[in-house]
């Protein structure tokens, strides 16, 4: 399959999804430098290959991807008579290609550490002070802003790029610092170069097949108004739909699996533990300044998964039980083990209520079921993962509007900053909002949510199994008053 | 709640503005708080892209909906924590901004939109402070109806109240 068209394109790279995608002389020289290349030594789907051996796939096959994607984008606004200037374009391009340069080590996962709860900090103790929020302390910078302190620090980059201006305007495009109307209506449209690329990969690569989107149909029938806003024909409804409830079910199944969740939650805890104690912290970096220093440096080139890995393996001989605890699990894949799940996929408040007595309860009663079983209260993981059944572009989420009225959705909310799904109904040369097609099956569940509330336990004595039985037992009506 | 969503909680309670995300200018108003009070050096830890209505980050829309949530279920997680001193004396600080507009809710989240977006092209080195015409013009590109005179009361307010380097 020819990807994209041969327009003085220098290579081709034949990728497993896309097919032939052809690179101009820039792309291939920003992709040939070290800071792009560290993405070979990222996995895209962290601890997923813990659980599905073949999920070995990388953040630089994703970006090359993405730009694959682009280049389709951009054909279609070309093909509806919408011309970008030549600059333009090539700099939409590079932003596409370079949109995950600054993803950390095992991605989100060590990205997200300053959101992290200590186990003994949620749980209800007669000795449990009041606990401060640091908020004086720097935190660790999002990966996009991480993106573009690369782009406009690292020579190779800048060199690659043209110079350090060419930098500042790529990377104002992929962190969305760009103030250009035109080109915010494009890449603030709902259509998500990130979201098409990456189901198909991640479905390829861990053989679940409800990642599998019908790519072409949805590119094919992409639509760009003169308006610069892209939306979709009416009849690529069906496509529109599957795409977005592919996120979705992605979660359920590979993102969120129990095992894989676990580990991750271990490792989280693990790095948060080792960052903010005294004393010997295995190089994690302590706050925003380190991370920073870190990439604007050639130390770049060293923080991959690698880098993750060797923390974790010297953290297997601390002198810390938790922390050799939690390491271990981590290292010999001994997965934190699930004592119970409360999943909750409702929009009314008293199923949701089930998920959070069931947190209630573990805040109330894990410290005696910690003393009870003589496991460390810090070995017990609680943890909440969610997923909205919708989610636009960059975060903001349907189900999250669950308590506003259908007509509230439909007229403020979705609209919040102008973006949205578009499609054109019929002739029309201006799209309408997704959410105003009322026979579409996913708005009507729009307001849902999932939620899995979880608690895991990290134990490997030689009564691991009767302990598991015992603990599953004690938490099993946890989920009632 | 995690410990970012509690951050919010604790940042919105210090500036005395209620947790309320039901209309669209609620949440503007949220935004251009937490915006404003990391600018004063309360690091919550968002990242701000440029929307249509200036500085905006998602990852706080989704934070404030699950705060709102947890409390509309009567869970106040955020009960038990607190912010430490140097950061609530930061919010007691700039509490001046929000005074008086409170009352109007859609005149507190103009200003608060003018003041966050001036900020946010000064801080992102799009415009200069010594350049109030062109920070007009930008905003303008988006429909704004700020005039220079606005734009140049915005950079006084944030240099009064160490938002901007004097």
């Amino acid at each position: 399959m020819t990807f994209s068209r041969r327009d003085g394109s220098e290579k081709v790279v034949v990728d497993s999804i896309h097919g032939d995608i052809h690179l101009r002389e820039r792309e291939v020289r920003v992709i040939d430098t070290a800071s792009f290349q560290r993405l070979r030594k990222l996995k895209q789907l962290a601890m997923a290959q813990m659980v599905y051996p073949t999920a070995t796939v990388t953040r630089f096959a994703h970006s090359i991807g993405a730009l694959g994607t682009m280049i389709r984008i951009l054909d279609a606004a070309e093909r509806n008579g919408v011309k970008f200037e030549q600059e333009q374009e090539e700099n939409l391009r590079l932003a596409a290609l370079l949109h995950d340069v600054g993803h950390y080590p095992y991605s989100h996962l060590m990205e997200k550490l300053d959101k992290v709860v200590l186990t003994e900090e949620a749980v209800e103790s007669p000795t449990r002070p009041v606990t401060a929020i640091d908020a004086g302390k720097s935190k660790y910078p999002e990966h996009e802003e991480v993106g573009a302190l690369i782009v406009t620090n690292q020579d190779d980059l800048i060199k690659a790029l043209g110079g350090k201006g060419r930098a500042k305007t790529v990377a104002d495009i992929f962190t969305r610092s760009q103030v250009d109307p035109q080109l915010s209506k494009l890449i603030h449209s709902g259509f998500d170069i990130d979201r098409c690329d990456y189901l198909l990969r991640d479905s390829y690569a861990t053989g679940v097949p409800y990642g599998q989107i019908d790519i072409n149909y949805l590119l094919n029938n992409l639509k760009v108004s003169q308006d610069k806003v892209v939306g979709f024909k009416d009849k690529a409804l069906a496509a529109l739909e599957h795409f977005l409830l592919a996120r979705f079910f992605m979660h359920r199944v590979v993102y969120y699996h129990k095992t894989t969740f676990g580990l991750e939650e271990a490792c989280r805890q693990l790095l948060k533990r080792l960052r903010d104690r005294d004393g010997e912290n295995y190089e994690v970096p302590s706050d925003r300044e380190e991370v920073e220093k870190i990439v604007k440096s050639e130390r770049l080139n060293t923080f991959t998964d690698a880098f993750v890995d060797n923390v974790v393996q010297k953290a297997t001989t601390d002198e810390d039980a938790i922390i050799r605890a939690l390491a271990s699990s981590i290292q010999n894949r001994r997965p934190p083990v699930l004592l119970k799940e409360v999943p909750v996929c409702e929009e009314t408040e008293s199923r949701y209520h089930a998920g959070k007595m069931f947190t209630q309860n573990c805040v109330t009663r894990l410290n005696g079921l910690a003393e009870e079983s003589k496991i460390p209260l810090k070995q017990f993981l609680l943890c909440e993962p969610k997923v909205d059944v919708l989610k636009r572009q960059q975060g903001e989420t349907y189900g999250q509007m669950a308590k506003l009225s259908q007509e509230d959705i439909r007229k403020r909310a979705i609209e919040e900053e102008g973006e949205d799904i578009k499609v054109f109904k019929g002739d029309e040369d201006e799209p309408t909002s997704l959410m105003d097609i009322d026979y579409s099956l996913v708005v009507k569940y729009a307001k849902y949510s999932l939620q899995l509330f979880r608690l895991y336990v990290v134990y490997e004595g030689e009564d691991k199994d009767d302990v598991i039985v015992r603990l599953r037992d004690r938490v099993k009506d946890w989920d009632k008053a | 709640m995690d410990r970012q969503q509690i951050g919010v909680k604790l940042t919105i309670d210090a500036l005395k503005l209620s947790f309320q995300i039901d209309g669209f200018m609620d949440r503007l108003i949220m935004q251009k708080a937490v915006y404003l009070a990391q600018a004063a050096g309360v690091n919550l830890g968002y990242y701000y892209h440029w929307y249509l209505h200036g500085p905006y980050s998602p990852s706080l829309t989704r934070d404030e909906f699950a705060v709102a949530m947890d409390i509309s279920a009567g869970m106040d997680e955020s009960k038990g924590w607190k912010l430490d001193d140097k950061s609530s004396q930061r919010l007691e600080e700039m509490r001046g901004l929000f005074a008086g507009a409170e009352a109007d809710r859609d005149e507190l989240a103009k200003k608060l939109e003018l003041l966050a977006s001036v900020h946010f092209l000064i801080d992102r080195k799009q415009a200069s402070k010594a350049d109030a015409s062109r920070i007009t013009a930008t905003l303008r590109l988006f429909d704004k109806p700020f005039s220079e005179k606005d734009v140049m009361n915005a950079l006084g307010e944030l240099t009064r109240y160490d938002l901007l380097p004097a």
